[in-house]
Parts: C-alpha cells; structure tokens; sequence
C-alpha cells in the first residue's frame, strides 16, 4: 500500500511542478488562481494549454508504461522496448506522409491517425510476415520486426527525400520523429483518457498469462496456456497501446524500457500489480520530462524524446547500480 | 502581365477588409480566410518571420513589435528584441509571455502549427499572412496597415512600392526575356533548390523580365544539376556568394553552358528575393538590372 501512495504521490508532485515549469515560471499560488478563474493572458495559458498538456504527458506516460511491461513480459527480456516489432518505424513513415503530403485534411487530425495506423500497421505486418515465414515464435518475431523497420526506415527516408521542398520540413518530421507531446483539446484529452483507461483494461487481461510465460514456454504450456497465440494476441495488444502513444506523443525513446524496470523493482513481478505501477512511473518520467522539454531551453522546446533519452539514461544507470549493489 | 493581374485579383479578393469604421473593432479576413478581430489597434505585436518583423517595420511601427524569431536580421532596430522562437521551433510560453494583442505569422516552419491553435485557445488574435505573389505581399502590407490603425500608412506604402515596381516592369516589358535559371540553395545530394513558377521569388524573376528555363518542370523545386544544363539558361542567377557560385559553376560540363561561356552568371541577394517583404521591389529592381542592362540605364 505504502508503494502505492509513493507513486501516486510522486506522480502528483510531478504534475504541479510540471505545471509550473514553462518559459516564465509559475508559482503553485498562480496555479490556484488560475484554476480559481482569473481571467489574465497568463492564468490563461496555465489552464487551457499548460494544464491539458501536463495531464496528455501523463497519459501518454501512462500508455508507454503499459506497452514496455507488455513487451518485455511477452519477450521475457529485459531489453524490449515497446517500439521493438516495428511500431518505430511504421509510425515513423505514417507521420512523414502526414506532414509532407498534402492531403487536403487538417494536420491536427491526420498526423495522429496515420502516427497510429503506421504504428499498430507495422507489427501486423511484422506478425503476418512471420507467421507466413513460418517462424511464429518470439524469436522470429523479432527477426521479422527487424526486416520490416528496415523496409519502413528506407520508405521513410525516400519520402523525406523526394516530398521535401525546403530542408526546413526535413527538419520538422525530424523533430516529430524525437517526440513530444502537444496540447490537446479538452475533447480529445477526454479521447485520450478513456483510450488509456481501456489500454489499462486490455492490458490486464493479458497479466495471468504474461505471468505464466514468465516462466518458461515449456512451463506456460504446461499450465495449458498456448504460448505462440498468446504471444501474438498480447503483441497486438500491447502493439495498440503503443499506438495510441504515439500517435499523441511521438517517439519518445527510453520510457517504455525504463518505466517497468522501475516499476518491477517497486511492485515485483507479477504482472497485475506490475502493469499498473509501470504506468504510473511512466507517467510521472514523462511529465517531468516534458517539463524539462518545455523549460531548459527557452524560448526554444527541445523534443521529449531527446529529454528522455539523456536525461533517462544516466538516472536509469544510477539506479539499476543502486539495485545491484542492495 | 497575365499572372501579374490575375495575382494581384486573388490577393485582393482574399484580404477585402469586412468593417473598418474608426474607432470601432478592426475586423479583417487574413491569408488562411480567417476573420480576425482585433478590439482596437494592436500596440504589442509579435511578428514572426523576417518578412513580417520587415513589412510591420516598414509601416513605422518598429516600436510596436514586443517579440520576433531567431532568424530576423533586419532592420537593425527589432533585431535586438526578444525572440520567440528559433531553430527548435516556436514557443507558446514565450509569446504570451510578452502579452501580444497581435501575432502576425506565415505557414512555414510549423509556425502556423504550432500557435495558432493555443493563440486561438487564450484569445490572442493571430493574422496569417501568405505570400505567393508579389502583388500578395502589397495586399499584405495593405492589411498590416489596416489592423494596425494607420491604413493610410499601408496604402502609401504599398503605392509607393507598386509604383516602383511598375515603372520597372514597364522598362523591360518590351525586351526579350532571356531564360533564366534561378538557383536557391544547394542540397547535400548535389541537388540544387530552383526559384520556381507560382512563388513570389519566381514571380519576381518575371517581373524583372525574365522567362524560366526549365518551364514545364517547374512544380519541382530540387532539381539535379543534370537538367539545368539540360535546359542551358542565358542566364545563371545565384542566391548567395559568389564563392559559392564560382565553385558550382567549376564543376564538370558546366563550362559549356551558355550562361557560363557568355559570362552571364550573377549573384542576387537572399535577403531582397528569399525573404518576401518590402525589400523585395528593390530584389526585381537590381535583377532586372541584371537581366536588362541597357534598359536598365534608360
């Protein structure tokens, strides 16, 4: 119990200094006010932009947690990462066609749709082509993944090659492909909240049966669990999540390896307890990681992932050395 | 003068003022047939893109501009004003930051993108200003005058440009436009960025009296080097330095081109042809000095 008020507690400490972080900062007291309904310019920008985009960061936080204890349950290693069967890639070129093709639709909309498509299009083909090549188990997935983010990083790069105009938009898909999140409307926040609550929901049907291949095919079979549909359905499963993050957030490196990590050591491994508390250390790194996006820098953002990635990195090390040496 | 006109009608269609009674909220339509409202005339303006911090500031309203981006380089009394954005993009913080009640902005560099939505969002007018033609950039001028209050500024203004530019176009109408070749940037493939028909930089080429070379092609703006000798210009213009320009025109099979043979390769400015602002009459002006010579000294 105590665990859990820790990351709940962590999570909102996050939010309020997230909030406050900005170009200009804010005190906890202009927040108040400024939820109070005060009317200026600033009070403004904390409620209807800074506000809507801490709790995004959080939900794209929270889906990038959810995906990382998936992959790493289902690949039972601690090196997967929810991007590993495509998703990068496939994302990566959705995105691409979203902000250099001109197709007659509001970027607004059409960015995130082909983000998710390409995302979750990805590891089905990545599955499909594994499952024609006859490899269906974990390791031809992977194998399959790494084949097709190939195909997909090559037709990314010939998109941004032959659709861009001015080397300004090569610069704009490369900045989407580092991540950030961007401030939603409060309808599609509401979207973005219910999509993660059922992520939460999809994701812990698959918790008894990550537990069970945790230990072994050999085990996981003999508890009657048929380990190779199992292992696709949760892929595609945990494929969906990761979608659904980037099509709100981008790429963001590093969070959906770390945060169940973190999560493991807190809440242990079975997965019930482990989905959960991933998604609430996922959402707290990525709301202070988009604090630090939209602050160190002034008055340019630096991409979230790049943020994640440097900042992540060696936290990630101090504490793994910690853990290793208790 | 076909495109010119045609132009000139679009750009008018698009930026017909819907009210501007004195003393009442200035109400107009921008370049993305936006209405923007405006309570009264704006005294903290953010601008962004060098184009629009140049035509604000040619207007006189220098001392209203609170805020611009990195790349604004001119005129020297803005460029030390506070910047909202830059290279890694446009900063919502930053602007509202410096309590603009107006934001002028043109769709490039996700600018648009990324502050119209929350500008919109915190009620900050935002003015979206498109430049495809020249005569658009006049229209331009006209509107920043007419949401600023001192229409009559942006009306003499633009008067004063269109005349000069009229009396250019009128000294070469009658000369045989040379084709031309306008080369804009170079790519780390080889492949060079062309000034290109239906922008306001390729507008301007004609205006001065010139003809594409590569007509027909011209929806593409990279071209490999391949097909301007191909299309072997009379004249080779450069935006940029003339090292830059002798190092290209050194390579292989280039000196077979006529441009080259006839000595007939220049270097314009960047800042009067890629930066559509007001400075872009005096871009037509030297290219069409460039272009025409002996018309030129008439």
């Amino acid at each position: 119990m105590k665990v859990w008020l820790g990351l709940v507690f962590c999570l909102a400490v996050a939010a309020v200094v997230a909030a406050c972080a900005g170009h200009e900062w804010a005190s906890p007291m202009d927040l108040a006010r400024a939820l109070a309904g005060e009317g200026s310019l600033r009070s403004r920008l904390l409620v209807e932009w800074r506000m809507p985009r801490v709790l995004a960061a959080a939900l794209v936080g929270v889906l990038l947690g959810l995906g990382g204890a998936v992959f790493q349950g289902v690949f039972r290693n601690p090196l997967a990462e929810p991007y590993l069967l495509g998703s990068a890639g496939g994302a990566a070129l959705g995105a691409t066609v979203a902000l250099l093709v001109p197709l007659g639709l509001p970027q607004s909309l059409l960015l995130p749709t082909l983000a998710f498509a390409g995302a979750w299009g990805a590891t089905v083909l990545v599955i499909g082509v594994s499952r024609v090549a006859g490899a269906v188990d974990a390791a031809g997935m992977l194998l399959a993944g790494v084949a097709v983010a190939a195909v997909l990083g090559a037709l990314r790069s010939f998109t941004m090659l032959a659709l861009s105009d001015e080397t300004v938009s090569l610069q704009i898909v490369l900045s989407w492909v580092l991540g950030g999140v961007q401030t939603p409307t409060w309808p599609i926040l509401g979207l973005l909240a219910i999509l993660s609550a059922a992520c939460l929901g999809l994701t812990l049907l698959f918790a008894r049966g990550l537990d069970m291949i945790g230990l072994g095919e050999v085990m996981a079979t003999a508890f009657g669990l048929d380990v190779n549909r199992f292992v696709a359905l949760a892929v595609l499963a945990g494929s969906v999540v990761v979608a659904a993050a980037v099509a709100f957030g981008g790429l963001v490196a590093f969070v959906g390896l770390a945060a169940p990590h973190i999560a493991r050591w807190l809440v242990g491994p079975m997965h019930r307890p482990l989905l959960p508390a991933s998604a609430l250390v996922g959402a707290s790194i990525v709301i202070i990681a988009d604090a630090i996006a939209r602050a160190a820098l002034p008055p340019s953002e630096i991409p979230l992932g790049l943020v994640t990635a440097v900042a992540g990195g060696p936290f990630f090390v101090l504490l793994l050395a910690h853990k290793l040496r208790t | 003068m076909r495109v010119c006109f045609r132009a000139i009608l679009a750009a008018a269609c698009a930026l017909v003022p819907v009210v501007t009674a004195a003393g009442d909220p200035i109400t107009l339509r921008d370049g993305l047939d936006r209405v923007v409202t405006l309570p009264a005339p704006p005294r903290r303006i953010v601008t962004i893109f060098a184009s629009n911090t140049e035509m604000v500031a040619a207007l006189g309203l220098a001392d209203r501009i609170v805020g611009i981006e990195a790349y604004t380089r001119y005129p020297p009394e803005v460029v030390s004003k506070p910047l909202v954005g830059g290279r890694l993009g446009f900063s919502v913080d930053a602007v509202v930051g410096l309590r603009p009640d107006l934001v002028v902005v043109t769709p490039a560099r996700q600018a648009v993108n990324q502050l119209l939505d929350p500008m919109e969002r915190l009620g900050v007018p935002v003015l979206v200003l498109l430049q495809r033609s020249v005569p658009e950039i006049f229209a331009n001028i006209r509107l920043l005058g007419r949401a600023a209050g001192v229409s009559d500024w942006g009306e003499a203004l633009a008067g004063r440009l269109e005349a000069r530019l009229a009396s250019t176009t009128q000294r070469v109408q009658d000369r045989k436009p040379p084709r031309a070749v306008m080369i804009t940037g170079r790519l780390g493939n080889g492949l060079l960025l062309m000034a290109r028909p239906g922008t306001y930089t390729g507008d301007a080429l004609e205006l001065a009296g010139a003809r594409f070379a590569l007509a027909g092609r011209g929806a593409i703006a990279q071209v490999s080097p391949e097909a301007i000798l191909d299309a072997d210009p009379d004249v080779l213009l450069y935006a940029g330095s003339a090292a830059d320009r002798d190092e290209l025109i050194r390579r292989p099979g280039w000196s077979e081109m006529r441009a080259v043979k006839t000595q007939r390769t220049y270097t314009v400015s960047r800042a009067e042809l890629l930066i559509p602002g007001p400075r872009v009459v005096d871009g037509v002006e030297h290219l069409a000095a460039l272009l025409h010579p002996v018309a030129a000294v008439q």
